[in-house]
């Protein structure tokens, strides 16, 4: 029922206001219902003892049926219709986005709940799925980096990646550190390429560059060098937080209360100078703010047309009345003629 | 109607009833309707012809010729007309409505009853009296009630013939020829019609048109009752409603005999169509 409303309107409701007539119409058809007709003097009607024949029956009903086709039409002109909508997105151009995500172990402290890289994915998700009509990509990187996901329109795809990030297998896989340097500069290499309007790095790190075959300057020459803007994110609470420390013999981690370190003055300095922006996000709020806010600075123009598929209604309703009508005159004038 | 033109029809009845009073019904309305006896008046000189019975010895005596008794019937009789003009008398599908068939009776019976020297009185009723002209003797009285028959015009359209009766019997403190004309579409008179017909001699005369008894099959007709001022489409093409209405005709036309008879009264019952002459000297002869 919900469904038939939501997909009906009334092109001119206030046609509707038509109707009033009705209640009028029949006051009027009920005085005047001798009104019109010759009538017959006659001496006495009792003796016809009030025998109600099938004509008399049909003969009430008639203006009940003039009523009805008013009423009819009335709705008739108010348009009913029902609409189909298909909206279609005419995607237009977006922009790059590379994410290169900080995955050394100290992405595992518990600043951020229920800890740093965690709360990063799921924020990156939400991310990505407000925004359509950008190309994403995912670069990690810890000790050294590599790409998760090259540039692709395929969201999906995209976010999956981001959902599979798997801290324990990387850790196996890559170098210890932090190489904030390769991160950027793998970021770079990625987008160097496209051809969008806008190309971004979100560059997130929870650390200071202590690796790698690049140095983070070096990076920020690259960027500077292919236009394309750096929004660095500095995840950690000021202080101390609960970070792993070492690696116990089973295989799972250390914990201690560690100082939290962020190379502040480089990341701030890389998103100065690509026209980004530095943000730091001591919480999961904070995080979340902080991706709300790139949203809002990378607008990019969505171009959606909807088409709207009308069917009117108001054919069969302005037909029953017109056949009601039609049936009115001839029974008046065929069957139930009168004879003076 | 201008008063020329009431006039114009006043003697136009005058000139048809007076000659059928004069010529058809005198003797006829004299005889049906006797007085209370025969009275001496006068002597006058014998002439061939005449009953030796008759013959005043005494006067013959004295003036040697011889001289007959005259005797005269003493009448001084009332004649009283009730007649219904509520609205559905207005009714007539014939050459004319049932209200100028019952003019043209009136004045028939008015006009007899002057010639005979009778006193004529009228009342006009509908659901109440709408007029009453006491008897008085004379041509120019006639003319009134016949004037009166044509262009009064009743405050109200429906029929209590009970009422009419109750007035008359009220009015009339002697015994007096009653003539009650309607159409007699009403019921309930009968009690009273008893009381009255115990008193007076009384004659009903029901007037009705045709149409009345047997409806046309007309399809359907709105129709507007002359005396609720109702309207209803009824569907005279239906045999079941023809049946009715006659059926219903019938019963009132039963109780309508039923009444008068029992009351001891004459009836007469005249169609718009049929000839109310021939039927009157019917009942005149019977009663004479």
């Amino acid at each position: 029922m919900k469904n038939l409303f939501e997909h009906f309107e009334l092109y001119t409701p206030y046609a509707l206001l038509l109707l009033a007539l009705v209640p009028i119409l029949s006051v009027w058809l009920y005085r005047k219902r001798y009104a019109e007709k010759p009538k017959m003097q006659y001496a006495d009607l009792n003796s016809f003892g009030g025998f109600k024949t099938l004509k008399n029956k049909v003969l009430i009903i008639l203006p009940v049926l003039l009523l009805l086709s008013v009423a009819l039409i009335s709705i008739g002109i108010a348009r009913p219709r029902s609409i189909d909508v298909t909206a279609k997105t005419k995607k237009t151009k977006g922009i790059d986005i590379m994410l290169a995500v900080d995955v050394s172990a100290s992405m595992l402290a518990r600043d951020l709940k229920p800890n740093r890289l965690e709360a990063l994915k799921k924020t990156a998700i939400n991310f990505i799925k407000k925004r359509p009509n950008d190309r994403f990509g995912v670069v990690l990187y810890a000790g050294e980096a590599f790409t998760q996901v090259p540039i692709t329109s395929d969201q999906r795809i995209v976010m999956q990646a981001i959902r599979k990030i798997n801290f324990r297998q990387l850790f196996n896989q890559l170098d210890q550190g932090t190489a904030i340097g390769m991160g950027l500069a793998t970021a770079v290499n990625r987008l160097k390429d496209s051809k969008a309007k806008s190309k971004v790095v979100i560059l997130m790190t929870d650390g200071v560059n202590n690796t790698g075959e690049i140095d983070p300057y070096t990076a920020l020459e690259l960027a500077k060098e292919f236009g394309i803007k750096v929004y660095t994110i500095g995840l950690g609470t000021n202080g101390y937080a609960l970070t792993p420390v070492g690696v116990r013999p089973d295989g799972s981690f250390e914990y201690r209360n560690a100082k939290v370190e962020i190379d502040e003055k480089l990341l701030k300095k890389i998103a100065a100078e690509t026209g980004g922006k530095y943000f730091r996000a001591t919480d999961n709020r904070k995080l979340q703010k902080i991706y709300k806010e790139i949203d809002k600075l990378e607008k990019t123009e969505i171009k959606e047309t909807k088409y709207y598929n009308y069917k009117e209604l108001y054919r069969p309703l302005i037909l029953i009345s017109v056949i009601l009508i039609s049936l009115i005159g001839l029974l008046r004038y065929t069957w139930l003629k009168s004879f003076i | 109607m201008t008063t020329k033109d009431i006039l114009k029809k006043v003697r136009k009845i005058e000139i048809k009833t007076k000659r059928l009073s004069d010529h058809i019904f005198g003797g006829e309305y004299h005889s049906s309707f006797k007085g209370r006896g025969m009275t001496f008046s006068e002597v006058r000189p014998y002439a061939f012809g005449d009953d030796v019975r008759n013959i005043d010895w005494n006067v013959t005596a004295r003036y040697r010729t011889p001289f007959v008794k005259v005797f005269e019937e003493e009448r001084e009789l009332t004649m009283m007309l009730a007649v219904d003009i509520s609205g559905s008398e207005n009714f007539g599908t014939q050459t004319q409505l049932k209200r100028e068939m019952i003019t043209e009776i009136v004045a028939t019976l008015a006009f007899s009853a002057t010639q005979n020297n009778d006193k004529v009185g009228l009342i006009l009723y509908s659901d109440e009296i709408e007029l009453f002209i006491p008897p008085a003797k004379g041509r120019s009285h006639v003319l009134r009630i016949i004037r009166e028959l044509i262009d009064f015009k009743p405050k109200h359209t429906r029929t209590n013939t009970a009422q009419a009766l109750k007035f008359l019997y009220n009015v009339l403190k002697k015994k007096a020829i009653v003539f009650l004309i309607s159409d007699f579409i009403d019921t309930k008179y009968e009690d009273t019609l008893k009381i009255v017909g115990r008193k007076h001699d009384l004659t009903g005369i029901m007037v009705y048109d045709p149409i009345e008894k047997e409806m046309p099959d007309l399809g359907l007709v709105a129709l507007r009752d002359l005396e609720t001022g109702k309207t209803a489409y009824v569907d005279t093409g239906n045999k079941q409603v023809r049946h009715t209405h006659n059926a219903m005709f019938l019963k009132r036309h039963d109780y309508f005999k039923k009444a008068f008879q029992k009351a001891g009264s004459g009836i007469i019952w005249v169609a718009t169509n049929g000839s109310y002459i021939k039927k009157m000297l019917q009942y005149f002869k019977a009663r004479s």
